[in-house]
Protein backbone atom coordinates (compact mmCIF):
# COMPACT_ATOMS: atom_id res chain seq x y z
CA UNK A 1 0.00 0.00 0.00
CA UNK A 2 2.93 2.34 0.51
CA UNK A 3 3.45 2.87 -3.22
CA UNK A 4 2.27 5.79 -5.34
CA UNK A 5 3.75 9.05 -6.52
CA UNK A 6 4.57 11.30 -3.56
CA UNK A 7 3.13 14.80 -3.60
CA UNK A 8 5.88 16.47 -1.58
CA UNK A 9 3.86 17.11 1.55
CA UNK A 10 4.33 15.39 4.88
CA UNK A 11 0.95 15.10 6.50
CA UNK A 12 0.51 15.23 10.23
CA UNK A 13 -2.45 13.29 11.59
CA UNK A 14 -3.72 14.05 15.08
CA UNK A 15 -5.89 11.08 15.94
CA UNK A 16 -8.11 10.54 18.95
CA UNK A 17 -7.22 7.35 20.83
CA UNK A 18 -9.23 5.61 23.48
CA UNK A 19 -10.29 2.07 24.07
CA UNK A 20 -13.26 1.98 26.44
CA UNK A 21 -12.84 -1.81 26.82
CA UNK A 22 -9.35 -1.41 28.25
CA UNK A 23 -9.28 -0.14 31.87
CA UNK A 24 -5.69 1.07 31.39
CA UNK A 25 -6.62 3.23 28.39
CA UNK A 26 -7.16 6.97 28.83
CA UNK A 27 -8.43 9.34 26.09
CA UNK A 28 -5.53 11.05 24.31
CA UNK A 29 -4.43 12.46 20.95
CA UNK A 30 -1.65 10.66 19.04
CA UNK A 31 0.33 12.20 16.18
CA UNK A 32 1.32 10.27 13.03
CA UNK A 33 3.31 11.47 10.02
CA UNK A 34 2.85 10.25 6.48
CA UNK A 35 4.21 11.19 3.05
CA UNK A 36 1.28 12.28 0.91
CA UNK A 37 0.83 10.26 -2.29
CA UNK A 38 -1.18 10.97 -5.40
CA UNK A 39 -4.97 10.59 -5.09
CA UNK A 40 -4.58 9.76 -1.41
CA UNK A 41 -7.82 9.46 0.52
CA UNK A 42 -8.18 9.24 4.28
CA UNK A 43 -9.06 5.58 3.73
CA UNK A 44 -5.64 5.01 2.20
CA UNK A 45 -3.88 7.14 4.80
CA UNK A 46 -5.49 5.43 7.79
CA UNK A 47 -4.79 1.97 6.40
CA UNK A 48 -1.15 2.91 5.86
CA UNK A 49 -0.88 4.22 9.41
CA UNK A 50 -2.39 1.00 10.71
CA UNK A 51 -0.18 -1.21 8.56
CA UNK A 52 3.07 0.68 8.96
CA UNK A 53 2.89 2.49 12.28
CA UNK A 54 0.18 1.37 14.68
CA UNK A 55 -1.70 -1.92 14.24
CA UNK A 56 -3.91 -1.11 17.25
CA UNK A 57 -5.59 1.89 15.58
CA UNK A 58 -9.37 1.35 15.39
CA UNK A 59 -11.53 2.70 12.57
CA UNK A 60 -14.35 1.32 10.40
CA UNK A 61 -14.36 0.64 6.67
CA UNK A 62 -16.34 -1.56 4.34
CA UNK A 63 -17.01 -0.41 0.81
CA UNK A 64 -14.43 2.43 0.44
CA UNK A 65 -16.78 3.91 -2.18
CA UNK A 66 -19.13 6.12 -0.17
CA UNK A 67 -21.94 3.59 -0.10
CA UNK A 68 -21.80 1.72 3.19
CA UNK A 69 -21.55 4.75 5.48
CA UNK A 70 -19.30 3.11 8.04
CA UNK A 71 -16.23 5.39 7.76
CA UNK A 72 -17.87 8.64 8.87
CA UNK A 73 -15.69 10.62 11.27
CA UNK A 74 -14.91 14.20 12.28
CA UNK A 75 -12.31 15.49 9.85
CA UNK A 76 -10.90 18.81 11.08
CA UNK A 77 -14.14 19.34 12.98
CA UNK A 78 -16.53 18.41 10.17
CA UNK A 79 -18.25 15.06 9.78
CA UNK A 80 -17.58 13.34 6.46
CA UNK A 81 -16.81 9.96 4.95
CA UNK A 82 -13.09 9.17 5.19
CA UNK A 83 -13.17 7.10 2.00
CA UNK A 84 -14.24 9.93 -0.27
CA UNK A 85 -12.17 12.64 1.42
CA UNK A 86 -8.99 13.39 -0.55
CA UNK A 87 -6.01 14.58 1.46
CA UNK A 88 -5.13 17.10 -1.26
CA UNK A 89 -8.24 19.06 -0.25
CA UNK A 90 -7.08 19.22 3.37
CA UNK A 91 -4.32 21.20 5.09
CA UNK A 92 -1.09 19.39 6.00
CA UNK A 93 -2.29 18.96 9.58
CA UNK A 94 -5.38 16.79 9.86
CA UNK A 95 -7.28 16.16 13.09
CA UNK A 96 -9.47 13.06 13.18
CA UNK A 97 -12.03 12.52 15.92
CA UNK A 98 -14.83 10.01 16.33
CA UNK A 99 -18.35 11.34 15.69
CA UNK A 100 -20.09 12.74 18.76
CA UNK A 101 -23.59 11.64 19.89
CA UNK A 102 -22.91 7.96 19.02
CA UNK A 103 -21.45 5.36 21.37
CA UNK A 104 -17.69 5.05 21.08
CA UNK A 105 -16.38 1.62 20.10
CA UNK A 106 -12.75 2.73 20.19
CA UNK A 107 -10.52 5.41 18.62
CA UNK A 108 -12.35 6.57 15.47
CA UNK A 109 -14.94 3.82 15.47
CA UNK A 110 -18.46 4.54 16.75
CA UNK A 111 -21.59 2.41 16.97
CA UNK A 112 -24.08 4.01 14.59
CA UNK A 113 -26.01 0.74 14.26
CA UNK A 114 -27.70 0.84 17.67
CA UNK A 115 -28.71 4.48 17.15
CA UNK A 116 -30.17 3.86 13.70
CA UNK A 117 -31.96 0.71 14.84
CA UNK A 118 -33.65 2.68 17.65
CA UNK A 119 -34.46 5.51 15.23
CA UNK A 120 -36.06 3.18 12.70
CA UNK A 121 -38.13 1.59 15.45
CA UNK A 122 -39.20 4.98 16.76
CA UNK A 123 -40.38 6.29 13.38
CA UNK A 124 -41.78 2.83 12.57
CA UNK A 125 -39.84 2.76 9.41
CA UNK A 126 -42.04 0.54 7.30
CA UNK A 127 -45.15 0.90 5.15
CA UNK A 128 -48.26 0.82 7.35
CA UNK A 129 -51.12 -0.65 5.40
CA UNK A 130 -54.22 -2.71 6.07
CA UNK A 131 -53.99 -4.24 2.59
CA UNK A 132 -53.04 -7.89 2.47
CA UNK A 133 -50.11 -8.80 0.30
CA UNK A 134 -51.10 -10.96 -2.62
CA UNK A 135 -48.02 -12.52 -4.23
CA UNK A 136 -50.01 -13.51 -7.28
CA UNK A 137 -51.07 -10.00 -8.16
CA UNK A 138 -49.18 -7.45 -10.20
CA UNK A 139 -47.54 -4.62 -8.23
CA UNK A 140 -49.48 -1.39 -7.94
CA UNK A 141 -48.37 1.34 -10.33
CA UNK A 142 -46.71 4.50 -9.07
CA UNK A 143 -46.15 7.80 -10.82
CA UNK A 144 -42.50 7.95 -11.94
CA UNK A 145 -41.83 11.44 -10.57
CA UNK A 146 -43.10 10.35 -7.15
CA UNK A 147 -41.06 7.15 -7.25
CA UNK A 148 -37.97 9.22 -7.95
CA UNK A 149 -38.78 11.59 -5.10
CA UNK A 150 -39.06 8.62 -2.73
CA UNK A 151 -35.84 7.17 -4.10
CA UNK A 152 -34.09 10.48 -3.41
CA UNK A 153 -34.85 10.01 0.31
CA UNK A 154 -34.07 6.30 0.22
CA UNK A 155 -30.47 7.12 -0.71
CA UNK A 156 -29.57 7.66 2.97
CA UNK A 157 -26.65 5.39 3.87
CA UNK A 158 -27.11 5.88 7.64
CA UNK A 159 -23.55 7.16 8.09
CA UNK A 160 -24.59 9.53 10.90
CA UNK A 161 -22.90 12.69 9.53
CA UNK A 162 -26.15 14.68 9.80
CA UNK A 163 -26.45 13.77 13.47
CA UNK A 164 -22.82 14.59 14.26
CA UNK A 165 -23.23 17.96 12.49
CA UNK A 166 -26.41 18.81 14.38
CA UNK A 167 -26.15 21.49 17.07
CA UNK A 168 -29.27 20.21 18.80
CA UNK A 169 -28.09 16.59 18.83
CA UNK A 170 -24.80 17.78 20.31
CA UNK A 171 -26.68 19.66 23.04
CA UNK A 172 -29.14 16.89 23.94
CA UNK A 173 -27.57 13.70 22.56
CA UNK A 174 -29.97 11.37 24.38
CA UNK A 175 -33.28 12.34 22.85
CA UNK A 176 -33.14 14.39 19.67
CA UNK A 177 -34.28 12.43 16.61
CA UNK A 178 -32.05 14.11 14.04
CA UNK A 179 -32.24 14.68 10.30
CA UNK A 180 -31.85 10.99 9.42
CA UNK A 181 -35.11 10.27 11.27
CA UNK A 182 -36.87 13.24 9.68
CA UNK A 183 -35.71 12.11 6.25
CA UNK A 184 -37.02 8.65 7.02
CA UNK A 185 -40.45 9.81 8.14
CA UNK A 186 -40.75 12.29 5.26
CA UNK A 187 -40.13 9.35 2.93
CA UNK A 188 -43.18 7.50 4.28
CA UNK A 189 -45.30 10.65 4.35
CA UNK A 190 -45.05 11.08 0.59
CA UNK A 191 -45.54 7.35 -0.07
CA UNK A 192 -49.21 6.80 -1.00
CA UNK A 193 -49.00 3.17 0.12
CA UNK A 194 -48.48 4.20 3.73
CA UNK A 195 -51.91 4.70 5.29
CA UNK A 196 -50.79 6.61 8.38
CA UNK A 197 -52.63 9.93 8.73
CA UNK A 198 -51.14 13.30 9.74
CA UNK A 199 -51.98 12.84 13.41
CA UNK A 200 -50.18 9.51 13.50
CA UNK A 201 -47.04 11.08 12.02
CA UNK A 202 -47.48 14.02 14.39
CA UNK A 203 -47.52 11.63 17.34
CA UNK A 204 -44.02 10.47 16.37
CA UNK A 205 -42.35 13.65 15.14
CA UNK A 206 -44.47 16.61 16.31
CA UNK A 207 -42.65 17.27 19.57
CA UNK A 208 -39.51 18.70 21.14
CA UNK A 209 -37.43 15.61 20.35
CA UNK A 210 -38.77 15.77 16.83
CA UNK A 211 -39.13 18.50 14.23
CA UNK A 212 -40.10 21.23 16.73
CA UNK A 213 -36.84 20.73 18.59
CA UNK A 214 -34.87 21.27 15.36
CA UNK A 215 -33.01 24.60 15.49
CA UNK A 216 -32.76 24.84 11.70
CA UNK A 217 -28.97 25.24 11.73
CA UNK A 218 -28.68 23.20 8.52
CA UNK A 219 -25.51 21.44 9.64
CA UNK A 220 -27.16 18.29 8.27
CA UNK A 221 -27.93 19.86 4.90
CA UNK A 222 -24.38 21.17 4.54
CA UNK A 223 -22.61 17.92 5.44
CA UNK A 224 -24.74 15.06 4.10
CA UNK A 225 -22.24 13.12 1.95
CA UNK A 226 -25.07 11.85 -0.25
CA UNK A 227 -26.39 15.37 -0.76
CA UNK A 228 -29.93 14.40 0.24
CA UNK A 229 -32.14 17.54 0.13
CA UNK A 230 -32.54 17.69 3.92
CA UNK A 231 -33.26 21.42 4.06
CA UNK A 232 -36.29 21.01 1.80
CA UNK A 233 -37.49 17.87 3.59
CA UNK A 234 -37.18 19.30 7.08
CA UNK A 235 -38.95 22.46 5.91
CA UNK A 236 -41.75 20.39 4.41
CA UNK A 237 -42.05 18.34 7.58
CA UNK A 238 -42.17 21.37 9.89
CA UNK A 239 -44.72 23.09 7.66
CA UNK A 240 -46.91 20.03 7.35
CA UNK A 241 -46.74 19.20 11.06
CA UNK A 242 -47.04 22.84 12.18
CA UNK A 243 -49.66 24.24 9.83
CA UNK A 244 -51.92 21.22 10.28
CA UNK A 245 -52.21 22.24 13.94
CA UNK A 246 -53.41 25.80 13.28
CA UNK A 247 -57.08 24.78 13.40
CA UNK A 248 -56.46 23.05 16.74
CA UNK A 249 -54.67 26.14 18.03
CA UNK A 250 -57.69 28.33 17.28
CA UNK A 251 -59.91 25.80 18.98
CA UNK A 252 -57.61 25.78 22.00
CA UNK A 253 -57.51 29.57 22.23
CA UNK A 254 -61.21 30.22 21.65
CA UNK A 255 -63.62 29.73 24.54
CA UNK A 256 -66.12 26.87 24.46
CA UNK A 257 -66.19 23.13 24.80
CA UNK A 258 -62.81 21.55 23.99
CA UNK A 259 -62.46 18.52 21.84
CA UNK A 260 -59.33 16.44 21.37
CA UNK B 1 -43.72 6.27 27.94
CA UNK B 2 -44.57 7.55 31.39
CA UNK B 3 -48.05 7.12 32.80
CA UNK B 4 -48.65 10.85 33.16
CA UNK B 5 -48.07 11.26 29.44
CA UNK B 6 -50.86 8.85 28.63
CA UNK B 7 -53.42 9.71 31.32
CA UNK B 8 -56.31 11.77 29.99
CA UNK B 9 -54.77 11.91 26.54
CA UNK B 10 -57.02 11.17 23.63
CA UNK B 11 -55.30 13.02 20.81
CA UNK B 12 -51.65 13.96 20.36
CA UNK B 13 -50.10 16.67 22.55
CA UNK B 14 -49.88 19.68 20.26
CA UNK B 15 -48.16 22.15 22.62
CA UNK B 16 -44.78 22.14 20.88
CA UNK B 17 -46.39 22.81 17.50
CA UNK B 18 -48.32 25.75 18.94
CA UNK B 19 -45.22 27.19 20.57
CA UNK B 20 -43.16 26.83 17.41
CA UNK B 21 -45.90 28.46 15.32
CA UNK B 22 -46.24 31.32 17.81
CA UNK B 23 -42.46 31.78 17.88
CA UNK B 24 -42.50 32.14 14.10
CA UNK B 25 -45.55 34.43 13.95
CA UNK B 26 -44.33 36.78 16.72
CA UNK B 27 -40.92 36.78 15.01
CA UNK B 28 -42.38 37.84 11.66
CA UNK B 29 -44.48 40.57 13.32
CA UNK B 30 -41.41 41.94 15.12
CA UNK B 31 -39.27 41.86 11.97
CA UNK B 32 -41.95 43.80 10.09
CA UNK B 33 -42.25 46.25 13.00
CA UNK B 34 -38.49 46.80 13.29
CA UNK B 35 -38.03 47.53 9.60
CA UNK B 36 -41.07 49.84 9.53
CA UNK B 37 -39.79 51.57 12.71
CA UNK B 38 -36.36 52.12 11.15
CA UNK B 39 -37.83 53.64 7.99
CA UNK B 40 -40.21 55.91 9.92
CA UNK B 41 -37.50 57.21 12.25
CA UNK B 42 -35.23 57.72 9.23
CA UNK B 43 -37.82 60.23 7.96
CA UNK B 44 -35.85 62.78 9.98
CA UNK B 45 -33.25 62.64 7.20
CA UNK B 46 -35.78 63.79 4.59
CA UNK B 47 -35.51 67.46 5.53
CA UNK B 48 -31.93 67.12 6.74
CA UNK B 49 -32.82 66.92 10.40
CA UNK B 50 -35.49 69.63 10.35
CA UNK B 51 -37.91 67.10 11.79
CA UNK B 52 -41.03 68.38 10.00
CA UNK B 53 -41.80 65.03 8.36
CA UNK B 54 -40.85 63.00 11.43
CA UNK B 55 -43.00 65.15 13.73
CA UNK B 56 -46.02 64.77 11.46
CA UNK B 57 -45.59 60.99 11.45
CA UNK B 58 -45.13 60.91 15.23
CA UNK B 59 -48.21 63.08 15.74
CA UNK B 60 -50.23 60.76 13.51
CA UNK B 61 -49.28 57.73 15.63
CA UNK B 62 -50.11 59.54 18.86
CA UNK B 63 -53.37 61.13 17.66
CA UNK B 64 -54.59 57.67 16.61
CA UNK B 65 -53.29 56.19 19.92
CA UNK B 66 -51.19 53.72 17.93
CA UNK B 67 -48.12 54.70 19.92
CA UNK B 68 -49.81 54.62 23.32
CA UNK B 69 -51.49 51.26 22.67
CA UNK B 70 -49.21 49.81 20.02
CA UNK B 71 -46.04 50.49 22.04
CA UNK B 72 -46.98 48.29 25.00
CA UNK B 73 -48.42 45.69 22.60
CA UNK B 74 -45.08 45.47 20.80
CA UNK B 75 -43.33 45.20 24.17
CA UNK B 76 -45.65 42.33 25.10
CA UNK B 77 -45.06 40.60 21.75
CA UNK B 78 -41.32 40.97 22.25
CA UNK B 79 -41.50 39.37 25.71
CA UNK B 80 -43.73 36.59 24.37
CA UNK B 81 -41.33 36.00 21.48
CA UNK B 82 -38.47 35.72 23.96
CA UNK B 83 -40.36 33.12 25.99
CA UNK B 84 -41.30 31.10 22.89
CA UNK B 85 -37.78 31.20 21.47
CA UNK B 86 -36.06 30.61 24.82
CA UNK B 87 -37.38 27.01 24.68
CA UNK B 88 -34.57 26.39 22.21
CA UNK B 89 -31.82 28.12 24.17
CA UNK B 90 -29.33 26.19 26.27
CA UNK B 91 -29.64 27.43 29.86
CA UNK B 92 -27.68 24.63 31.48
CA UNK B 93 -23.90 24.88 31.65
CA UNK B 94 -23.54 21.39 30.16
CA UNK B 95 -25.63 22.32 27.10
CA UNK B 96 -23.91 25.69 26.72
CA UNK B 97 -20.52 24.03 26.77
CA UNK B 98 -21.66 21.43 24.24
CA UNK B 99 -23.02 23.95 21.72
CA UNK B 100 -20.02 26.26 22.13
CA UNK B 101 -17.56 23.41 21.58
CA UNK B 102 -19.61 22.23 18.60
CA UNK B 103 -19.72 25.74 17.10
CA UNK B 104 -15.95 26.20 17.43
CA UNK B 105 -15.04 22.76 16.04
CA UNK B 106 -17.65 22.64 13.30
CA UNK B 107 -17.16 26.30 12.30
CA UNK B 108 -20.29 26.34 10.15
CA UNK B 109 -21.92 29.60 9.05
CA UNK B 110 -25.55 28.85 9.91
CA UNK B 111 -24.56 27.47 13.30
CA UNK B 112 -22.71 30.73 14.03
CA UNK B 113 -25.73 32.74 12.86
CA UNK B 114 -27.83 30.98 15.48
CA UNK B 115 -25.21 31.68 18.17
CA UNK B 116 -25.31 35.37 17.19
CA UNK B 117 -29.10 35.35 17.42
CA UNK B 118 -29.04 33.71 20.84
CA UNK B 119 -26.50 36.21 22.18
CA UNK B 120 -28.16 39.31 20.69
CA UNK B 121 -31.54 38.17 22.08
CA UNK B 122 -30.49 38.90 25.66
CA UNK B 123 -28.97 42.28 24.80
CA UNK B 124 -32.09 43.28 22.86
CA UNK B 125 -34.36 42.09 25.67
CA UNK B 126 -32.71 44.46 28.15
CA UNK B 127 -31.82 47.41 25.90
CA UNK B 128 -35.11 47.19 23.99
CA UNK B 129 -37.06 47.46 27.25
CA UNK B 130 -34.99 50.47 28.34
CA UNK B 131 -35.55 52.15 24.97
CA UNK B 132 -39.31 51.52 25.00
CA UNK B 133 -39.70 52.72 28.58
CA UNK B 134 -37.76 55.91 27.88
CA UNK B 135 -39.68 56.77 24.71
CA UNK B 136 -43.16 55.75 25.85
CA UNK B 137 -42.96 57.50 29.22
CA UNK B 138 -42.01 60.81 27.63
CA UNK B 139 -44.50 61.13 24.80
CA UNK B 140 -44.98 62.94 22.50
CA UNK B 141 -42.12 61.90 20.24
CA UNK B 142 -40.49 64.85 18.50
CA UNK B 143 -37.31 65.13 16.46
CA UNK B 144 -35.95 67.76 18.87
CA UNK B 145 -36.48 65.50 21.88
CA UNK B 146 -34.81 62.54 20.17
CA UNK B 147 -31.92 64.78 19.14
CA UNK B 148 -31.50 66.03 22.71
CA UNK B 149 -31.10 62.44 23.92
CA UNK B 150 -28.55 61.52 21.25
CA UNK B 151 -26.58 64.72 21.77
CA UNK B 152 -26.32 63.92 25.47
CA UNK B 153 -23.67 61.36 24.54
CA UNK B 154 -24.53 58.21 26.47
CA UNK B 155 -27.68 57.51 24.49
CA UNK B 156 -25.58 57.70 21.30
CA UNK B 157 -23.40 54.87 22.61
CA UNK B 158 -26.55 53.02 23.68
CA UNK B 159 -28.07 53.18 20.19
CA UNK B 160 -24.79 52.42 18.45
CA UNK B 161 -24.89 49.09 20.32
CA UNK B 162 -28.63 48.41 20.07
CA UNK B 163 -28.85 49.19 16.32
CA UNK B 164 -26.55 46.43 15.01
CA UNK B 165 -27.87 43.97 17.62
CA UNK B 166 -31.44 44.45 16.42
CA UNK B 167 -30.62 44.45 12.72
CA UNK B 168 -28.48 41.29 13.02
CA UNK B 169 -31.14 39.49 15.05
CA UNK B 170 -33.93 40.56 12.72
CA UNK B 171 -32.05 39.86 9.48
CA UNK B 172 -30.78 36.46 10.56
CA UNK B 173 -34.18 35.71 12.08
CA UNK B 174 -36.18 36.22 8.91
CA UNK B 175 -33.67 34.15 6.89
CA UNK B 176 -33.81 31.35 9.46
CA UNK B 177 -37.62 31.37 9.53
CA UNK B 178 -37.45 31.01 5.76
CA UNK B 179 -35.18 27.96 5.75
CA UNK B 180 -36.70 26.34 8.86
CA UNK B 181 -40.28 26.47 7.63
CA UNK B 182 -39.36 25.56 4.08
CA UNK B 183 -40.28 28.92 2.51
CA UNK B 184 -36.69 29.18 1.27
CA UNK B 185 -35.73 26.13 -0.76
CA UNK B 186 -32.25 24.70 -1.24
CA UNK B 187 -32.09 26.18 -4.74
CA UNK B 188 -32.55 29.75 -3.48
CA UNK B 189 -30.82 29.61 -0.11
CA UNK B 190 -27.51 31.16 -1.16
CA UNK B 191 -29.06 33.99 -3.14
CA UNK B 192 -31.62 34.87 -0.48
CA UNK B 193 -28.98 34.75 2.22
CA UNK B 194 -26.86 37.20 0.26
CA UNK B 195 -29.93 39.43 -0.16
CA UNK B 196 -30.62 39.25 3.58
CA UNK B 197 -27.01 40.25 4.34
CA UNK B 198 -27.28 43.28 2.09
CA UNK B 199 -30.63 44.25 3.60
CA UNK B 200 -29.16 44.03 7.11
CA UNK B 201 -26.18 46.19 6.11
CA UNK B 202 -28.53 48.70 4.45
CA UNK B 203 -30.66 48.91 7.60
CA UNK B 204 -27.61 49.42 9.79
CA UNK B 205 -26.45 52.10 7.31
CA UNK B 206 -29.79 53.91 7.49
CA UNK B 207 -29.62 53.71 11.27
CA UNK B 208 -26.13 55.18 11.44
CA UNK B 209 -27.08 58.02 9.08
CA UNK B 210 -30.17 58.74 11.20
CA UNK B 211 -28.09 58.82 14.39
CA UNK B 212 -25.68 61.21 12.66
CA UNK B 213 -28.58 63.46 11.67
CA UNK B 214 -29.87 63.54 15.25
CA UNK B 215 -26.38 64.19 16.56
CA UNK B 216 -25.31 66.91 14.17
CA UNK B 217 -28.14 68.32 12.08
CA UNK B 218 -31.24 68.35 14.27
CA UNK B 219 -31.70 71.28 16.68
CA UNK B 220 -32.25 69.89 20.15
Amino acid sequence: MSGGVTMGRTLKFNIFRFNPEDPASAPRMDAYFLEETEAMTLFIALNRIREEQDPALMFDFMCRAGICGSCAMMINGRPDLACHTKTKNLPAEITLMPMPVFKLVGDLSVDTGTWFRAMNEKVQSWIHTAKRFDPGQEEERMDNALAEEIYEMERCIECGCCVAACGKANMVPENFMGAAAFNRIARFMIDPRDERNNDEYFEVVGNEDGIFGCLGLLGCEDTCPKNIPLQDELGMLRRKMGFSQVKHLFRALLPGKKMA
Amino acid sequence: MMADETISRVGPDRTEAYLDLLQMVTGVVLVAFMWAHMILVASVNLDLGGGRVMNVIARFFEATYMAQVGGPVIAAIMLAHFVFAARKLPFRAREQKAIWKHSLNFNHLDTWLWVIQAATAFIILIMGCIHMWTVLTSLPITAAKSARRIQGGWWLVFYLVLLPMIELHVGIGIYRIGVKWGFIKRAHRKALHRFENRLTLTMIGIGVVTLFTFLVLTKA
